[in-house]
């Protein structure tokens, strides 16, 4: 009985360890080879709307209620793009911030109304847990996100 | 072994195999219910630090003089800054928003909620894959427990008697709760 206790903690030991030092998959498998820079979509965004492309950066936002989408830095500084998913498809932990993330879907161009805005801020005020200043919103806004459902994140601990 | 015999064994049986997966969905269900009122796979916490503003300007001296001013020596798992005012720093278990010219930082915290994170991540089936299978048996291994559960006694007690009312009520439930969900 303790050998086999034993044997049990010790596998289950060296499983943690395996997945603390992996690449956790998400979703689907990644298909593209190459990673198009995200500062490259803000560049020319009309040019890759609605086109599929996988990128990479470390995850600095996670929605809190769903687990639902992933905001990741730009390779330039104060630039993230959210990476969508369909709710329940894929929950993201939200101990991955900070760890590198390597996202594939579609990028999503779309101009936000003044109402739209208002309301998505509401519903982030929800989801973040943090206020919302509708005096932040001056007029339309262009916002760009990849819509996808195969993610990968780099010495996810899996918690 | 006659009929009455097999679907008492079948109920039963199940009812032991059931008995862990039946305390994890409920388990969960209870705390997912409730998700508008806490998050219910971590425990979030939200503290206010104060700190002298950072004079650096260089992106990596940032880094260091703001880690030196907070007094850490763990290395980060990343560094962002969202504006020029902001410098986020993640660790694993928290992440420091710090406002550059005044020095004030927020450190928010995720830890998963023991036990209760592990529940709610098979409830929701978060894992996926072999995960979708052992789920699925399991709601099919309810669909038999209730059928079974109905023909277990036979008499007074069974379905031609007072089993068919509290049926009755389990059936009703729902179907009148959606009535008056989509007339109200």
């Amino acid at each position: 009985m303790r050998r086999t206790v034993t044997t049990a903690v010790v596998m289950l030991a060296c499983a943690s360890v395996v997945l603390a030092a992996g690449v956790k998959k998400y979703g689907k498998d990644l298909t593209l080879k190459e990673t198009t820079k995200i500062s490259a979509i803000y560049a020319a965004p009309d040019s890759f709307n609605g086109k599929r492309v996988k990128v990479q950066g470390p995850i600095v936002q996670v929605c809190e209620m769903k687990g639902c989408w992933i905001a990741l830095a730009s390779d330039q500084e104060f630039q993230t793009i959210r990476f969508k998913v369909e709710d329940g498809v894929i929950v993201f932990p939200m101990t991955a911030k900070g760890l590198t993330a390597t996202v594939e879907g579609v990028v999503s161009v779309e101009t936000e109304s003044v109402e739209q805005q208002l309301e998505h801020g509401k519903k982030m005020e929800k989801e973040m847990n943090k206020p919302f200043d509708p005096k932040t919103v001056k007029g339309p806004k262009t916002v760009i996100m990849i819509k996808g459902e195969a993610a990968e994140i780099q010495d996810a601990a899996g918690r | 072994m006659n009929w009455r015999r097999l679907n008492n064994v079948l109920h039963r049986d199940i009812g032991y195999l059931a008995v862990g997966l039946s305390i994890v969905y409920g388990v969960s269900g209870v705390a997912v219910n409730h998700k508008a009122d806490w998050n219910p796979s971590y425990r979030m916490t939200k503290t206010a630090r104060q700190i002298e503003p950072i004079e650096a300007s260089d992106r990596e001296a940032i880094i260091r003089e703001a880690l030196e001013k907070l007094g850490i020596d763990e290395a980060p798992r990343n560094a962002f800054r969202p504006n020029p005012e902001t410098l986020q720093i993640f660790f694993r278990q928290a992440t420091y928003s710090i406002d550059l010219p005044s020095g004030a930082v927020v450190i928010e915290g995720a830890r998963p909620r023991p036990v209760l994170f592990e529940f709610n991540q098979l409830h929701l089936n978060t894992p996926k894959r072999l995960w979708t299978v052992v789920a699925d048996a399991y709601a099919i291994a309810l669909i038999v427990l209730a059928v079974t559960g109905m023909f277990v006694l036979k008499g007074r007690t069974g379905i031609t008697g007072r089993g068919a009312w509290l049926t009755a009520i389990g059936v009703l439930l729902p179907g009148l709760y959606w009535v008056y969900y989509l007339w109200r």
